[in-house]
């Protein structure tokens, strides 16, 4: 039995149409996360399944029974929010215990519970603390307890680690991927970082438009995208999508410049059909020998540390690489990138949709 | 050297403001300490020096007492009913329906009603021959005959704090709704999924963000209601048989009724300073609220 299904559900805001009929089906233990940007339904999918918002059509069951009609505080969720939505009020120790206080928990058995939690989050020496003495990433720690003292059936994240600064946001990622895995809980993790998408997912839903582009684990959607804004969301710097057009068995690049189709793709591309292809930045390499090559003209070198970026020019298209720190790399210079056949994705270019 | 040529432009600038400040007020509030000292009339004699005399037969005449029970009373009675009423509008009106903007709109209309006019009104609809309430409660049968509301000292002052409190709550109302809106939406959101009802979502979620701009709006009215004079002056003038009589209406008859301008003074003078150890004590309590809110 899943521990989450979404069947069809629709959100319509009068005439606006913001989701067109999601289908995920959840089992227990694993990791979904909502990836898309602002706008896209994510949020809303979220609301509806914590109750917040009503969905205008579709099911929602969670451990198998339809939710739709059950208040948020029967649904057996959790939800941590972006503004860590504390209550400024009350200590931290009430702040985690609120929800098994509002369920009239014995305040004996609360507060074993809720030292519990903050020995696990090690935020035993804020429970007497308010809220507005804590740090960011103290707070939303507090929000995490808060929904891990409930025990619920799954757990909801919209956008948890916004808030904090690039360091804190890293540790916290990797604190939630730990409790994930000592946990085995169900969890729906809302965001727009494609790095948090890929580092804690067990199953990525890439959104756009109220729809689902791709649903699958962070290395399909990584290393198969089914679409062209699939493969340009995922990874950084973004994929290199350069147009190109099928010509007896190559794939034209433009000014001289050709790869050869892949041997996969033959039959399926007939002459003459506009394609785009994908190359992710750190597939391309300076070994000659790895694969089919282009050349390319290089314009800019930014040394990031672990990895030298280079922007460079095919003819009138521009194209990203990640090489290796210590290749010797000047503007001006004429390079020649090799690339696995297996490293190219190729996509319609009117469809945008991934030719497998 | 900016640092003095600045204070000196301040002071410069703020010269004009401070003699008009010093003629219109602090002068004849050194002119009404002297006169309260003497037992001057209104009209003839400039009077004698009669020491704390005004003083001391003011604070132990019955008249004062019991116009001080009386301000009292409408004050925390108008001032408690305009709170709960503006909470319980603000609560409505920050909930999401058709015409809620207009409602909003309407709901303002009492408070910007000038005094005079909210008290003439009411006139109107307490008049024992033709009011309107009479009218709604005989045609209802919750009244034999008709009454004269503002004629009768049992019901005049409850009367005339009705009226105050119609005036009044909107005021309360729009900053409780102002404050409501200050309200995280996650925090309201996370409070329903930890399953607070309406009351616990009052008291844990809404309450900590209205309680300071609710002190303000205390501190604004009972400093107010207890000068209260304009709305009591049209409708009752004090009376009937000096059951609306409030502070301010003591002051207004002893000086300028009775010409007694000296113990009129000194009664004035007290009044300001209950109204001053009023002010101080709030503004200790906004301190308290905004160290303790957040």
């Amino acid at each position: 039995m899943s521990a989450l299904d979404i069947i069809g559900v629709r959100k319509t805001y009068g005439e606006i149409e913001t989701l067109k009929g999601i289908d995920i089906a959840l089992e227990s233990g694993e990791f979904l996360v909502l990836l898309g940007s602002s706008g896209c339904g994510k949020s809303t999918l979220l609301n509806i399944i914590a109750g917040l918002a009503e969905a205008s059509g579709g099911d929602v069951r969670i451990g198998g029974r339809s939710v739709l009609a059950a208040h948020p505080k029967d649904r057996d969720i959790a939800m941590v929010f972006q503004s860590y939505a504390l209550y400024p009020n009350l200590s931290v120790h009430r702040n985690i215990g609120f929800g098994l206080e509002m369920r009239k928990v014995p305040a004996a058995e609360r507060d074993r519970a809720v030292r519990e939690v903050a020995k696990l989050l090690q935020i035993e020496a804020l429970l007497d603390r308010k809220p507005s003495q804590l740090s960011g990433g103290q707070r939303q720690r507090v929000a995490i307890g808060r929904a891990l003292v409930r025990k619920p059936q799954v757990f909801l994240f919209d956008e948890p680690l916004s808030n904090l600064d690039a360091k804190l946001r890293m540790e916290m990622r990797t604190e939630l991927k730990r409790l994930h895995q000592m946990l085995k809980t169900t969890m729906v993790y809302v965001t727009h970082d494609q790095i948090e998408a890929m580092t804690l997912a067990t199953r990525i839903a890439v959104m756009r438009d109220g729809r689902i582009e791709q649903l699958g684990t962070p290395e399909e959607i990584y290393n198969r995208p089914a679409t062209l804004y699939v493969a340009t969301f995922v990874g950084a710097p973004p994929m290199n999508l350069l147009d190109t057009v099928a010509d007896g068995g190559r794939l034209v690049l433009g000014d001289n410049a050709a790869l050869p189709l892949p041997q996969a793709w033959k039959d399926r591309v007939r002459d003459g059909r506009r394609l785009v292809l994908g190359i992710r930045p750190e597939a391309l390499q300076l070994d000659a020998a790895a694969g089919p090559a282009i050349s390319a003209t290089v314009e800019v070198v930014e040394l990031t540390g672990p990895e030298l970026v280079v922007s460079a020019s095919i003819g009138r298209q521009r194209i990203m690489a990640c090489l290796p720190p210590r290749s010797r790399i000047a503007a001006g210079q004429r390079l020649t990138f090799a690339v696995e056949e297996d490293a190219m994705h190729l996509f319609d270019a009117e469809s945008g949709l991934r030719i497998a | 050297m900016s640092g003095t040529w600045m204070s000196t432009r301040a002071w410069l600038l703020m010269t004009p403001l401070l003699a008009v400040m010093i003629a219109v007020i602090g002068w004849p509030m050194v002119q009404t300490v002297g006169l309260s000292f003497t037992d001057a009339k209104l009209v003839g004699t400039a009077g004698t020096f009669v020491g704390l005399d005004n003083y001391a037969r003011m604070l132990a005449s019955s008249n004062f007492q019991r116009t001080l029970v009386t301000t009292v009373w409408f004050a925390v009675v108008s001032v408690g009913a305009e709170m709960m009423l503006g909470v319980l509008a603000a609560l409505l009106l920050n909930q999401e329906f058709r015409g809620r903007t207009a409602l909003r709109a309407l709901m303002i209309l009492p408070w910007a009603l000038p005094t005079v006019v909210n008290a003439t009104l009411w006139r109107l609809i307490y008049n024992p021959e033709y009011g309107a309430l009479n009218a709604a409660l005989t045609q209802i049968g919750l009244l034999d005959a008709y009454r004269s509301w503002l004629g009768e000292p049992g019901s005049a002052l409850t009367a005339l704090i009705v009226a105050d409190c119609w005036k009044n709550f909107p005021l309360v109302a729009l900053i409780a709704l102002a404050a409501l809106q200050a309200v995280p939406r996650d925090i309201t959101a996370a409070s329903l999924v930890d399953g607070a009802g309406p009351f616990n979502r009052f008291r844990f979620v809404i309450l900590p963000y209205l309680a300071g701009p609710l002190v303000v709006a205390l501190v604004l009215r009972t400093i107010e209601a207890f000068k209260v004079f304009d709305i009591i002056w049209v409708m009752t003038r004090g009376g009937p048989a000096n059951s609306t009589r409030t502070l301010s209406i003591l002051v207004y008859q002893e000086a300028f009724s009775f010409q007694r301008a000296g113990s009129g003074a000194s009664l004035a003078l007290i009044v300001t300073l209950l109204v001053t150890l009023l002010a101080l004590a709030y503004a200790a309590l906004v301190r308290k609220t905004a160290g303790r809110a957040f």
